[in-house]
């Protein structure tokens, strides 16, 4: 056998194309990644860093090694559209015609009330040659019409985020928690989910079975301290009630990292409409740059999809 | 007989070496074929290679499309970003456009300098600051200077941050235009330092 220099070549140029592919060009294409400018309606860079807490949190959820159940990316396999009358105008019986026309199945009660609204989905599920003849047939009336992007997926139907996950949403972790295992849901955009605040998350965390009574998740009770309670209880003790209840006289509460934990996981969002994935978006609330004097949680309103 | 150790055995038959022998072709076709569908795939699924391509979105313009394209209301978002972001006008004139009255910061809600129906004057206030006594919405206020922007802007985004602080906070005046804020930073070209009040008072207000 004196294939030597063969077959170190072979394997040589088999590793260089896959670093090439792999490595190198995406270190190309991505590696000097800004925060972007190319929002629609919303009126910051993207992404912002993390406040500190929440970067603290990330070595917290990498230490105790969530990725290995939890994943961050949310896949989007489609988009639909659909078509908003915002603007009625003033040339009424105009409006409502081509209202009928584009929608035959309505009645002229419907059609009117529709046009009372302030803004009102006309058509839903259609397709994107579909939603554009309906616009242009609006257009000689007046009325203002918009195209709506939605986009489409198993994940995103499930409610675990609102569009796919793109490199940007990482831009500032270190090291990036993608995860690649779902024994628990998708936690990409976990923090826009107004119904998980922070003590939803502490009870979870203390034990996942007293807000999710069929969950997988193991307790992190080592997160918490349980302590006697003192003169009066502290306000941040966990409010627990029944089997889960501590014994008399003793109170749970977090511990720094509890805290940090909480934070990061309210600090993921990937609900800003960017270039890369076109969604439609509300109109971003004036005040969302607020100062963040007070520990309030950001403004809700700011990228929720408009639907 | 007793084998003698120094004499060589006897003759033994050669190691078998490896001979050549001719691949077959239908291994050659299926690798061809597998080439083929490979670059096919990549050519149909990769975006272009561009980095702002993602799934289920096959090119960058296809992308491109699914944005609201031009209109009042792109300008008006991308104008809020430079002046919350890229030039921070927010700093001084804040985010109620009210300004800060006591440091000599005049608003722009309300201003009858924004709101001229044409912004030739304050295109102007923009590319080269002002400073200096000037009077807004009947109050006086003695600027101690505007940071001229004729460098650090481009075009568009001095009419994007005009169109925003022309329809924002209740104003209502018409939008900007790019072509506008060209035609008149040439005009000004090599004009040094700011604009005083009464200076661009003499600009024609139709400009």
């Amino acid at each position: 056998m004196n294939h030597g220099p063969l077959i170190f070549l072979g394997v040589f140029f088999a590793l260089a194309l896959s670093w090439f592919g792999l490595v190198f060009e995406s270190q190309l294409q991505l590696g000097n990644a800004q925060p972007t400018t190319n929002l629609v309606n919303a009126a910051q860079l993207y992404p912002q860093m993390r406040p500190g807490q929440a970067r603290q949190g990330l070595d917290v959820y990498r230490s105790l090694g969530c990725a290995a159940c939890h994943s961050q990316q949310i896949g989007q396999t489609g988009r639909t559209y659909d078509v908003a009358l915002t603007d009625a105008g003033t040339n009424r019986s105009a409006v409502v015609d081509t209202l009928l026309k584009v929608k035959p199945e309505a009645t002229a009660i419907e059609a009117q009330r529709l046009l009372e609204k302030p803004s009102a989905t006309i058509l839903k599920d259609v397709t994107r040659a579909a939603a554009d003849a309906a616009v242009a047939k609006f257009e000689p009336t007046g009325a203002k019409v918009e195209v709506r992007v939605i986009p489409t997926g198993p994940d995103i139907a499930r409610g675990w985020g609102k569009r796919r996950s793109v490199a940007e949403d990482f831009l500032f972790d270190q090291p990036v928690m993608l995860g690649s295992q779902r024994i628990g849901p998708d936690l990409a955009d976990v923090g826009s989910r107004p119904a998980l605040t922070a003590e939803w998350h502490l009870l979870h965390l203390y034990n996942p079975q007293i807000v999710v009574s069929k969950s997988v998740m193991p307790p992190y009770r080592f997160l918490f301290e349980k302590r006697k309670i003192g003169r009066e209880p502290s306000p941040d003790a966990l409010k627990l009630a029944g089997k889960f209840a501590p014994e008399q006289g003793c109170e749970i509460v977090p511990t720094d990292e509890a805290r940090q934990l909480v934070a990061y996981l309210l600090s993921l969002r990937a609900d800003t409409a960017i270039f890369e994935t076109p969604m439609t978006v509300a109109r971003a609330n004036v005040s969302t740059n607020a100062p963040a004097a007070t520990n309030a949680p950001a403004a809700q309103t700011t990228n929720s999809v408009a639907k | 007989m007793k084998l003698d150790p120094n004499k060589s055995p006897a003759p033994q038959e050669p190691e078998p070496t490896t001979g050549s022998a001719p691949a077959p072709v239908w291994l050659f076709v299926l690798v061809a074929l597998l080439a083929f569908w490979g670059m096919g795939f990549l050519d149909s699924h990769g975006g272009g290679f561009d980095a702002r391509v993602y799934a289920p979105y096959n090119s960058a313009k296809e992308v491109e499309d699914e944005w609201p394209k031009s209109g009042a209301g792109a300008a008006f978002a991308r104008g809020e970003l430079v002046y919350r972001e890229v030039a921070r006008c927010i700093l001084c004139h804040q985010p109620t456009g009210l300004g800060s009255p006591g440091q000599q910061y005049p608003p722009l809600a309300k201003s009858e300098w924004v709101l001229a129906r044409e912004p030739g004057r304050v295109i102007r206030i923009v590319l080269n600051g002002l400073q200096g006594p000037i009077t807004v919405t009947g109050q006086q206020f003695n600027s101690n200077g505007m940071v001229p922007w004729r460098d650090t802007l481009t075009d568009q985004q001095i009419a994007d941050v005009l169109t925003y602080i022309r329809s924002e906070w209740g104003n209502n005046a018409p939008e900007v235009k790019p072509e506008q804020v060209k035609a008149i930073r040439d005009k000004t070209a090599g004009r040094p330092g700011q604009w005083l009040a009464d200076e661009l008072l003499k600009v024609l207000e139709t400009e």
